[in-house]
């Protein structure tokens, strides 16, 4: 949940429920006022008539009591009694009595209402009277309401504006927040360049300063960590270079002088420095298509012409296994890293040459549709049990694990780079049987999209949390 | 032919300027950049092989001034940089050829040889595969000693294909030497001539590796 959405929410939740309390706990405290208010009127009338009650007394006593004097009123209802007789009402009172309680207020059902009655009895001196007078219930409270809901409701009505003034007043005060959310979530994996916002919020500014100290220390870092592949590169590839150099001299111009021994040592050696050459370069290469610290350039490629520099970069290594490879393929436009995919193909082939026994045949083929393309590489050689497709990938696994052919040169970096590579292109590599040539077939697919091209990889495109 | 040497690693310079010599070919050693510029203003030199990573000037520049300067020596870049960047950049910067440590001795002396044909300056004019030979100052094929008839194209076909020995040339490769002749190439004139020159060759001499070019083998 977004703070912003959280203190909006909280806030208005306060402010309702209090208001509403209090809108509440005013409405019971005016209500009694009211009612006080109210009875003290009944009171008032009563004493009134009570006092005024002398001229009703000579017409009741000379008539009967059904001679009443009658007043029509609508809502205070009375009756006024002189020993029982009754001398006035009001044409919504009844003409008997109403009730015998005593003096004082009390609450009473009469013509299918309830009334509030106050009741008032001389008793000192005779003929002793008697005032009743109710007003109903309900229109003491309508009257009341109506007076008190008009004092609540502009407090309620409020709620929205406040709520409307809360909310951009958050805003406003989340801004910096938001503005650091932005750039953070717009930021590349391997942009490690400082963050640009500047903020005057004390809050976020050693925010801000950590995380640009700690972007600092991982850029320099990693830094550090590619000069030291290309630094390795280049101290293990020059002394190589001499000792390759100096196998080859030996060879030339030694080899005749040496007797049968000493000719296996010296190709002992030649074969042991091409393959620590092989390693040296595999791990560099492995290092290199990392997707954690890279930033590839994506660029056109021409998919046929480059399999044909491949497999012709690697013909000698072919010939010299005598295998027949054919490459089956039309002219196609992918989006891609050149080196990356160089090696990607460079890797697959060299494995179906190496793993092939002599004499075998390799097949190069791609299909290439809108969405994706497609490269197949199939040997006629042993292939890998199902077992194994897992593991092949992992770093310096190989196949039949010690027992692995040990004449081959290799290290068991070569899938680990091509899953590599797979991963930064967003494809998916799948290991099969072969059944056209009954060895291995290897299908990396690659997405293929247009809007690719001038794109880095690796620059995914980041889930918007964007639900504020 | 005469080469210059620039690498400023001793034991890598006194392993190669063993290897060169073995081969005929004389080597001047140098093992920084002053130096090499200095050797390139005086010294008649061939061919340089230049090592891009030395102590005082980087190998690129090197190959700049030399080029500034209207030298076209041939340049062989020689480096443990193995980026397509630096490869693209060194020959942009006209380099002939560019070699990544730790390379293949007999790869170097390849296209050493390539480029001493070119120059006209081999000892031998001779490319010879198996039974094949060809003399490339006569402009003639000879199958053990009997010379075969073949056209002009078809003899720089055999010629692509002979001099890059071992390694597969492409049919736009090969079309690309038909076009320095400064003639119209029909679409399927490469296939003719391979055709052509397949019933006057010993058999399997022209192998065709399907989807990818035409090859010789070396021996």
């Amino acid at each position: 949940m977004s703070i912003r959405r959280y203190l909006v929410l909280i806030l208005l939740s306060i402010i309702t429920l209090v208001t509403f309390l209090a809108a509440i706990q005013g409405y019971k405290a005016s209500m009694s006022q009211a009612n006080d208010l109210f009875d003290e009127q009944l009171q008032i009338i009563g004493k009134t008539l009570l006092a005024t009650s002398a001229t009703y007394n000579k017409s009741a006593l000379e008539s009967s009591a059904s001679n009443a004097t009658v007043i029509p009123s609508d809502h205070i209802a009375y009756q006024l009694f002189n020993n029982e007789t009754l001398l006035l009402r009001t044409n919504n009172a009844p003409q008997m009595l109403l009730t015998d309680l005593p003096s004082g207020f009390t609450d009473l059902n009469f013509l299918g209402q309830r009334w509030r009655v106050f009741i008032e009895t001389t008793k000192e001196q005779l003929p002793q009277k008697r005032v009743l007078v109710a007003q109903p219930l309900e229109q003491r409270f309508s009257l009341a309401q109506d007076v008190i809901l008009s004092a609540v409701t502009p407090i309620i009505l409020v709620i929205p504006v406040i709520a409307l003034f809360i909310f951009m007043a958050i805003r406003q005060a989340l801004k910096p927040l938001t503005v650091l959310r932005r750039e953070l979530s717009g930021k590349k994996i391997n942009d490690l360049s400082k963050l640009s916002s500047v903020t005057s919020t004390k809050e976020l500014q050693p925010v801000i300063h950590t995380l640009n100290l700690l972007f600092e220390r991982l850029s320099s870092a990693f830094t550090r960590e590619r000069h030291f592949a290309s630094d390795a590169a280049h101290e293990l590839r020059t002394p190589l270079s001499v000792l390759k150099i100096n196998v080859h001299n030996l060879q030339m111009t030694q080899s005749k002088k040496l007797d049968n021994d000493g000719q296996v040592s010296l190709m002992q050696l030649g074969q042991s420095v091409d393959r620590m050459a092989h390693v040296v370069d595999q791990i560099l290469t492995l290092n290199r298509t990392n997707p954690d610290q890279l930033i590839m350039a994506v660029t056109q490629l021409e998919l046929q012409a480059l399999l044909q520099q491949v497999i012709s970069d690697l013909y000698p290594e072919i010939m010299k296994h005598q295998h027949e490879i054919s490459l089956e393929s039309q002219v196609s436009t992918i989006y891609a890293n050149e080196f990356a995919l160089l090696t990607l193909v460079k890797n697959l082939i060299g494995n179906a040459c190496k793993y092939t026994p002599n004499g075998g045949k390799i097949l190069v083929k791609t299909q290439v549709n809108e969405q994706s393309f497609t490269l197949i590489v199939e040997d006629s050689g042993p292939g890998i049990k199902q077992s194994e497709y897992d593991r092949v990938f992992d770093r310096f696994y190989r196949v039949g694990g010690d027992s692995h052919q040990s004449t081959v040169v290799g290290c068991g970096l070569g899938l680990a780079i091509v899953q590599h590579i797979v991963k930064l292109h967003q494809g998916k590599i799948t290991l099969a049987k072969s059944t056209q040539l009954n060895g291995l077939k290897v299908l990396v697919t690659f997405p293929q999209k247009a809007q690719y091209s001038n794109m880095k990889l690796n620059q995914r495109e980041q889930k918007q949390e964007d639900n504020t | 032919m005469r080469i210059l040497l620039v690498e400023d690693d001793m034991p890598l310079a006194l392993g190669l300027q063993q290897s060169l010599r073995h081969e005929g070919f004389v080597v001047n050693h140098v093992d920084n950049g002053n130096a090499a510029i200095s050797a390139l203003a005086v010294i008649d030199q061939d061919l340089v092989i230049l090592d891009l990573g030395l102590p005082d000037i980087d190998g690129l520049e090197i190959l700049k001034r030399t080029r500034d300067r209207k030298l076209d020596i041939p340049v062989i870049i020689l480096t443990a940089r193995d980026s397509l960047e630096d490869k693209i950049k060194g020959l942009d910067f006209g380099a002939d050829d560019y070699l990544v440590k730790p390379f293949e001795i007999s790869e170097l002396l390849a296209r050493l040889r390539v480029i001493e044909r070119r120059l006209g300056t081999a000892e031998s004019a001779l490319i010879i595969c198996s039974q094949v030979v060809i003399d490339t100052t006569a402009h003639k094929i000879f199958i053990e000693e009997d010379e075969l008839k073949a056209s002009k194209k078809e003899y720089m076909v055999l010629k692509a294909l002979m001099e890059n020995a071992g390694r597969i040339q492409s049919r736009e490769q090969i079309e690309s030497r038909l076009y320095e002749w400064g003639e119209e190439v029909a679409s399927n004139a490469v296939e003719v001539h391979i055709h052509n020159l397949r019933k006057k060759l010993p058999d399997h001499f022209i192998k065709t590796v399907r989807g990818v070019g035409y090859t010789v083998n070396k021996t």
